[in-house]
């Protein structure tokens, strides 16, 4: 009898499941099928990539694509398809580690900071506004410039910049969310209970917080992949010969009249990411009922 | 006293504050957290003596607020000191780059906005037609897209394969004017694709907007002619929401462009920026730094201003 009640729960919660698969908004499904894709490279080229990474000499240099290098080869003769296909890992870790940095980081302080109130909010709240009247990226480059050559050209310090660039941002963003929450009645009643401040930030303020940072989360990385390939671009991503996306283009400018499919690949490798991502986070805005707003 | 004069003198006040907030914090990033910054310049092997000598040129020897008091105190007449590397005039190696990415800045705003207005438009009358799905499927690639592969991608169709304009933005060779404009078109085109792609969709959005209202559809009901409805009644109401969002642009702008004038190799204060991060040249960063700042700042002034102009709630008050 309870096996026969437990099967037509699970029934009925697949059922339920299969609705709402059905329901979800297109731009979702298609934005997970090409993070799902990115995702089993990261996991596997390490498998299946014809060449290591940093192997020079495995062609001439400059080639076009063939058979043997589908995307041609760089000016050391590396293989350009096994460097945009290890690459995946190194740019899904720094994108996504530092955007999750920083959400953790932004939203303890904005929850706290919008609940607390009074001169600690203040104080919050101008650090914040100084940091976002630098523009990211000069930003960025101040905390790179500041960091000794020990740190220069690691994973750390790329993804500490990205996350010091985001973290006012989202603090901002979580902080509205904790002004809106804190006059309700739960938070009263917490309060009342005696729950410390960091209890209510994180048994009543952020369940009603998650969805406003599931968001904020899914935008912020969606531009990560083009914030890490910049700053690779100008030379202060991760050091060569790493195949980070960003440092390939630049690496590989030189080959713009004799094998643009070496510049190129990974520019298109990095603008589907992109695209998988922004699609991935419309689709769960909608089914969270936000809005996302571009830019800002 | 009037309260939109108020508001702004306030909002103008609280500018300033910011403004020497970042300065304490540029100060800080890039002369204090380093560490010992003749230790860095003049390489370990340099005796004690040098690095002395070095510090008391540099004020290094004393404390760290009398250090910022005489930097800024110089930065407010415009004076930053010596760049590290080259022993130049600071004021004389940034400004001819200020004058080009400015240059670059006004060339690129100046398509940007009628590019921004007319493909929004025909978007908003094409609404949900295969125009309006071209160009917002143009937008989704565009806004995917980083600046450096956008100019990449221009360097390869216009300089490499149909060589109309240069692969590189040397301004400082330009022999005439339209000698610089030819050569600052693809970073200029290449800023406005950016900032373009973020404010059509939104500009469009607006339009339908006010197109679906009572005083448009007045308007047409009166016989007036669909273009005079369109540009003269409903664009300037949807037009002032998205103002705010062009002049985050031009903010964006003073950022982008580190990254553009990179690609083109353009002479301008963002190729400096990088460059003086490569040398750790603190003083040189500094003054950039404070610069590009203080026009982002400025640009969310006026941006403020404007809003609290444009709103009559206030006007009245």
């Amino acid at each position: 009898m309870s096996s026969r009640v437990s099967s037509l729960q699970i029934t009925q919660q697949t059922e339920g499941f299969n609705v709402r698969l059905k329901r979800l908004p297109p731009t979702m499904i298609i934005g997970g099928v090409i993070l799902i894709i990115f995702l089993v490279i990261a996991f596997t080229a390490q498998v299946w990539a014809p060449y290591p990474a940093a192997k020079t000499g495995t062609g001439r240099p400059f080639e076009n694509p063939s058979s043997k290098h589908l995307f041609g080869t760089d000016q050391l003769g590396r293989d350009v398809f096994s460097r945009v296909m290890l690459g995946t890992r190194i740019v899904l870790t720094l994108s996504l580690s530092s955007t999750l940095l920083a959400t953790i980081l932004g939203g303890l302080l904005g929850l706290s900071s919008g609940l607390i109130g009074g001169w600690f909010d203040q104080l919050i709240m101008r650090l914040v506004d100084i940091m976002i009247s630098i523009p990211f990226l000069v930003l960025a480059l101040l905390i790179i410039a500041s960091a000794g050559p020990e740190l220069s050209g690691g994973y750390f310090l790329i993804i500490l910049a990205v996350a010091i660039v985001y973290t006012p941002r989202i603090t901002r963003m979580a902080r509205s969310v904790a002004i809106d929450l804190k006059t309700r009645d739960f938070v009263t009643v917490a309060r009342a209970r005696g729950e410390s401040t960091l209890s209510i930030v994180w048994h009543e303020l952020l369940p009603g917080a998650t969805s406003v940072l599931l968001v904020e989360f899914g935008v912020r990385a969606g531009y990560a992949p083009i914030f890490i390939g910049s700053l690779g671009f100008l030379g202060f991503g991760v050091r060569p010969p790493t195949p980070e996306w960003g440092l390939m283009i630049s690496e590989n400018r030189s080959a713009i009249v004799s094998a643009p499919a070496a510049l190129f690949s990974p520019g298109l490798a990095l603008a589907l990411l992109v695209v998988g991502l922004n699609l991935f986070t419309d689709g769960l805005a909608r089914v969270l009922g936000r809005t996302v707003r571009p830019g800002a | 006293m009037n309260i939109v004069i108020k508001t702004i003198l306030s909002r103008v006040f609280l500018a300033i504050l910011t403004l020497l907030a970042v300065s304490m914090f540029i100060f800080w990033a890039a002369e204090v957290l380093p560490g010992d910054i003749a230790a860095r310049v003049l390489g370990r092997e340099a005796t004690e003596e040098a690095k002395q000598a070095f510090r008391e040129r540099l004020n290094l020897d004393r404390p760290v607020h009398e250090r910022y008091l005489i930097w800024l105190s110089g930065a407010v007449r415009g004076d930053f000191g010596h760049a590290l590397a080259s022993q130049r005039s600071i004021s004389e190696v940034v400004g001819p780059r200020l004058k080009n990415t400015i240059f670059l800045a006004l060339y690129a705003f100046i398509l940007y906005v009628p590019i921004t207005v007319f493909l929004a438009t025909i978007s908003a009358l094409n609404r949900e037609r295969p125009l309006d799905n071209a160009i917002s499927l143009l937008t989704l690639i565009g806004l995917s897209l980083p600046e450096f592969v956008i100019g990449t991608l221009l360097i390869y169709i216009f300089a490499v394969n149909n060589p109309i304009f240069p692969v590189m933005a040397n301004v400082q060779r330009a022999k005439s004017f339209w000698d610089a404009v030819r050569m600052t078109t693809l970073p200029a085109i290449t800023l406005t694709i950016v900032m373009a792609v973020y404010s059509v969709r939104m500009l469009r959005d607006n339009l339908i907007e006010v197109l679906e209202s009572d005083y448009v559809r007045m308007a047409t009901l009166k016989g007036l002619p669909r273009w005079r409805v369109v540009f003269f009644h409903a664009l300037p109401n949807a037009l002032v929401p998205a103002l705010n969002t062009m002049a985050l642009n031009l903010a964006y702008l003073i950022g982008g462009v580190v990254i553009v004038e990179q690609v083109f190799v353009y002479p301008g204060l963002g190729t400096q920026l990088v460059e003086a991060v490569f040398l750790r040249d603190a003083p040189v960063i500094e003054a950039i730094a404070l610069l590009v700042s203080l026009i982002y700042i400025s640009a969310n002034l006026f941006t403020d201003i404007f809003s609290i102009l444009s709103n009559p709630r206030l006007r009245t008050g």
